[in-house]
């Protein structure tokens, strides 16, 4: 195995061998599952159906195990998603300054950008992993709940309404996941960028969730609306825009190009935040 | 090995280090001496790169850790104060991740370090249930891993009980001896230094106020026991010797001892005793940083 890759392995031991890691997964269970509790209850039913019936479907039919799991998977993702990712990235690098390991790795002949590449890799792993539990456990509830059927997707903010078959609708549902993990990305980069400061690891932390939650709040007043594109969210939110009838690659791709530079971006001014520190004791 | 050219440091306008210019030989045991602040762990930090220097250069062997840090520290192993590790991982996994950093390490040798710090029964456990022995010891072997030439100590007997500083102590010197390293140490533990270390540097405040063999640079101090203290006072004058209250005269470094005694006896004086006073290094280096 060339070193790198055995370096790498040893990121992920350092993040998947934590009990935190396993405890976070169990959150999102848990968080899936009282949402779909929640989704059952005959009043929120009556609310979906409505939309549905509104304008001419059949409620029974689409509101099926799909349909439960997009709305677990998108509710799951703005609860828990954004806190947890930054919890993770926020650490990447403060955490092993403020324990000491850092320096116990930057005793070792290796260059610190190739410390940063790792872990950035690392995380994109991690985020990635992240997102693949959310969609299997999400679309596993909602087919044990709902049941086989249509997918119905409503994200008026999005300006997304669509119906679609089961398979279709599977489709889509599994087409969405690479945009969500690259949308996920973004918080991690910028978690990632903060746990490069000179800073405690909840610092990192809160920054990147308070950014988060700023842009987020910015973007939906509606005096804002006509300089959308500016928030990091808008474009954070274009996985849905998978769900379209005809799907709009131009924007995706524009949206997608836009969050990798800033990515890219979080990546740079980390390192070069990074490679200016001094470390010692 | 080593050689410390001109290195010094600032932070936030203080002086961290002054330059400070050292050498350390192939297969020597070096003590770095100070007081807590007094620059080592800076020396330290600049010694593998964590720290930028202000100006001055390191250099490893040819290379220079500030140009090629990577290349510099290929043969370097390095432990610090407090051993930090993944503690929720077993020793051997957290070597393996160390030692990542440096090159593959063949499970063989992996074993091999580990037996060597007798570590060997409880590798595969938590760090978290480590003594702080223990950790010390696994901070050693992680050093160990890449088959260091140079190895870097930062305080690696603090916080051991007096078995544990024994057992380090035999171990750096059987690293020495066996496998021919060469060791830059930094301690509070004056007496260990004093068994371990062929030559010191002591710093003060940041400025490098002694460097070198310490034993062969201090004055010689000797105790007499003669007939004739008078005539004594005055050969002894002649040899550049200074009397204390306390009796002790002091020659200056590089003193020949048995000189005196054959010019006190051919004065006449009958010197039933002469004994030479050896200084510890606590003594000198409270001498030196002016204690």
């Amino acid at each position: 195995m060339s070193l790198f890759l055995l370096q790498l392995r040893g990121e992920l031991l350092k993040l998947f061998a934590r009990k935190r890691t396993y405890i976070g997964f169990g959150a999102f269970l848990l968080v899936e599952i009282v949402l779909l509790g929640l989704l059952r209850l005959p009043r929120v039913q009556h609310s979906v159906s409505r939309i549905l019936e509104r304008t001419g479907y059949d409620a029974a039919q689409y509101l099926s195990g799909l349909t439960l799991a997009l709305m677990i998977l998108i509710w799951t993702m703005v609860l828990l998603g954004a806190l947890y990712l930054s919890l993770v990235a926020g650490d990447l690098v403060s955490k092993e300054v403020e324990d000491g390991t850092m320096r116990m790795i930057l005793s070792r002949p290796v260059s610190r950008l190739r410390i940063l590449m790792q872990k950035a890799l690392a995380s994109f792993l991690y985020t990635a992993t992240l997102a693949v539990f959310i969609c299997v456990t999400a679309l596993g509830l909602g087919l044990i709940q709902g049941g086989a059927g249509g997918l119905f997707v409503f994200a008026p903010l999005e300006g997304v309404f669509a119906l679609y078959d089961f398979w279709p609708g599977l489709g889509r549902y599994l087409l969405a996941q690479p945009f969500l993990i690259g949308s996920l990305f973004t918080i991690s980069a910028m978690g990632l960028f903060f746990s490069c400061l000179n800073a405690k690891p909840a610092a990192a932390t809160i920054l990147t969730l308070s950014i988060l939650l700023i842009d987020s709040i910015l973007k939906n007043i509606p005096y804002f609306e006509s300089i959308r594109g500016w928030f990091l969210s808008a474009h954070m939110a274009s996985w849905v825009n998978v769900f379209q009838p005809r799907i709009p690659w131009g924007q995706i791709a524009e949206d997608y190009a836009v969050l990798l530079a800033i990515d890219a971006t979080f990546l740079v001014l980390g390192w070069f935040a990074f490679e200016r520190r001094d470390f010692k004791s | 090995m080593l050689r410390i050219d001109g290195i010094s440091k600032k932070f936030r306008g203080r002086d961290a280090l002054l330059p400070l210019t050292l050498e350390v030989k192939r297969g020597e045991i070096f003590g770095l001496l100070g007081h807590n602040g007094a620059g080592k762990s800076t020396t330290f930090g600049i010694l593998l790169g964590q720290v930028r220097p202000d100006a001055g250069e390191v250099w490893i062997g040819d290379v220079s850790v500030q140009r090629a840090r990577e290349l510099a520290l290929r043969r370097v192993g390095a432990i610090f104060e407090t051993p930090a590790f993944y503690d929720y991982l077993s020793g051997w996994t957290n070597l393996r991740i160390f030692s990542a950093y440096t090159s593959p390490v063949p499970e063989a040798r992996l074993r091999e370090v580990v037996e060597l710090v007798r570590l060997g029964k409880r590798i595969h456990d938590p760090v978290r249930v480590y003594s702080h022995g223990m950790r010390q010891r696994l901070a050693l072997a992680q050093a160990l891993l890449p088959g260091p030439e140079l190895i870097l100590l930062d305080e690696p007997s603090e916080g051991l009980d007096p078995e544990g500083i024994e057992e380090m102590r035999k171990l750096i010197l059987r690293l020495r001896e066996e496998h021919g390293l060469t060791v830059l140490l930094s301690s509070h533990l004056l007496s260990e230094v004093e068994q371990l270390c062929d030559r010191v540097a002591i710093l003060n405040q940041g400025q490098l106020v002694f460097s070198g063999a310490w034993r062969e640079s201090d004055r010689v101090r000797m105790r007499f026991e003669v007939d004739d203290v008078v005539v004594a006072a005055g050969v002894l004058r002649r040899h550049g010797a200074m009397t204390g209250d306390d009796g002790v005269v002091e020659f200056p470094a590089g003193a020949d001892v048995s000189e005196v005694v054959r010019d006190l006896v051919h004065s006449g004086v009958r010197v039933h005793a002469a004994e030479r006073i050896r200084i510890s290094l606590e003594d000198f280096y409270l001498g030196r940083i002016g204690r």
